[in-house]
């Protein structure tokens, strides 16, 4: 059984009540033992019966009284307070609200004491904020410049290798007359023999020759 | 061949008889005219039965119930108006009267001595309660009530006997906040009552 129920309140966590934990959930069904289980009529004799009757009527009677007297006089208090028409009461609330306006007043200029502190506060941090955020600005604009400058610069220096409209037939001709050949060859043993028309001796032909 | 027995299994009830559609639906006109009693009202002393006046069947969802208006007599005092049995229709509890009693019945219920008893209005505090007051109408400085009683309300019913007191009017009943007179006294022997 306790394995049952705490599975239920495991899955259920929400629907369980703790306070009726010693009872079994309503969703259950009898148990089997019980199924068939008649309980017995308890037998009140008809004096008792009687007594109990008139005992129970008069408790009724008398709850009723008093709860009738309670309801009624919640609802007289309440006419009262919403009226409160008489010049008494009228005076005292006219009192209270003066009361009330000082507490009011004090409360907002300590408030607002308060709050010029912190503004002022606020305002020095803001201020210092913002000038190590310019700061790191213009020293970022500044890298950034100079940067840019070196680029420049640079590509300053290679602009005079460029070939332009005045220089290209002398370029032409400097590069007709000085052709690379960018062809090469590579034998067994890692030699390069740079260019098409370059003479290559091969080595086994000179191994034979010499032999 | 068997004898038939019929034999009850199950809890017991105070119940007696039948629904009120299972004699009503088996007699001529639907009963009207016949007197039935109730079990539950046999307790009191003066007799109490129901003269049927108009029947009027329910749908099949209902088919347990029965729409019943009855001149009702209730203690030995009929009720001027009529009144509707329906939700109760259903219960096991409704007894034809013999045609041959019915002017027995009737009888009786002629020769009933009325009693006038006069119920109470108001009820006096009960002790605890009177103290709260007391401390209550002191701190917000109302003058102290003179009488410390609470209006009395009692259920409506059509049935009552007795009669609620009007104004000043002295009743024949009272109610105390005590234990009052025990009905039967037996149950208090050998304890002092007050």
């Amino acid at each position: 059984m306790m394995s049952q129920r705490y599975s239920l309140r495991c899955s259920f966590p929400l629907i369980i009540q703790i306070a009726e934990a010693h009872r079994k959930p309503r969703w259950l069904p009898i148990a089997k033992s019980k199924i068939y289980r008649i309980p017995k009529r308890p037998e009140i004799s008809q004096e008792e019966r009687l007594e109990l009757r008139r005992i129970n009527n008069n408790y009724n009677t008398k709850m009723r009284a008093i709860r009738r007297f309670y309801a009624e006089e919640w609802v007289r208090e309440k006419s009262t307070l919403e009226s409160a028409t008489s010049e008494m009461s009228q005076r005292l609330e006219a009192d209270e609200w003066l009361r009330c306006e000082e507490l009011n007043e004090m409360w907002n200029k300590t408030i607002a004491a308060e709050r010029e502190e912190r503004r002022a506060q606020e305002l020095t941090i803001m201020e210092e904020y913002s000038l190590a955020r310019m700061e790191a600005k213009d020293k970022d604009l500044r890298e950034r410049i100079s940067k840019a400058s070196a680029k420049i610069r640079k590509e300053k220096e290679l602009c005079t290798t460029f070939v332009t409209p005045e220089n290209l037939e002398e370029t032409i001709d400097r590069i007709l007359s000085n052709t690379v050949d960018y062809n090469f060859a590579i034998d067994l043993k890692g030699n390069t023999y740079q260019g098409r028309d370059s003479n290559i001796q091969n080595e086994d032909k000179k191994i034979q020759a010499s032999n | 061949m068997t004898t038939k027995v019929v034999k009850y299994v199950g809890r017991t009830t105070d119940f007696k008889g039948k629904t009120l559609w299972e004699i009503v639906g088996s007699l001529k006109n639907f009963g009207v005219g016949r007197l039935i009693t109730r079990q539950v009202f046999q307790r009191y002393p003066e007799p109490t039965f129901m003269k049927i006046v108009k029947v009027e069947t329910c749908p099949d969802e209902e088919r347990r119930r029965v729409r019943v208006w009855v001149e009702k007599t209730f203690r030995g005092r009929k009720l001027p108006q009529l009144t509707e049995i329906y939700r109760t229709s259903y219960k096991p509890d409704y007894q034809l009267v013999h045609k041959d009693e019915e002017e027995k019945l009737l009888q009786a219920a002629a020769t009933v001595k009325h009693k006038s008893d006069i119920l109470p209005n108001s009820i006096e505090m009960p002790p605890l309660m009177k103290r709260f007051i007391m401390r209550d109408h002191e701190k917000k400085g109302v003058q102290p009530m003179k009488e410390y009683v609470m209006p009395l309300s009692y259920k409506h019913s059509p049935n009552r006997v007795e009669r609620i007191a009007e104004g000043d009017e002295k009743p024949t009943i009272e109610f105390t906040m005590g234990l009052g007179t025990p009905v039967s006294p037996t149950l208090y022997e050998g304890i002092p009552l007050q």
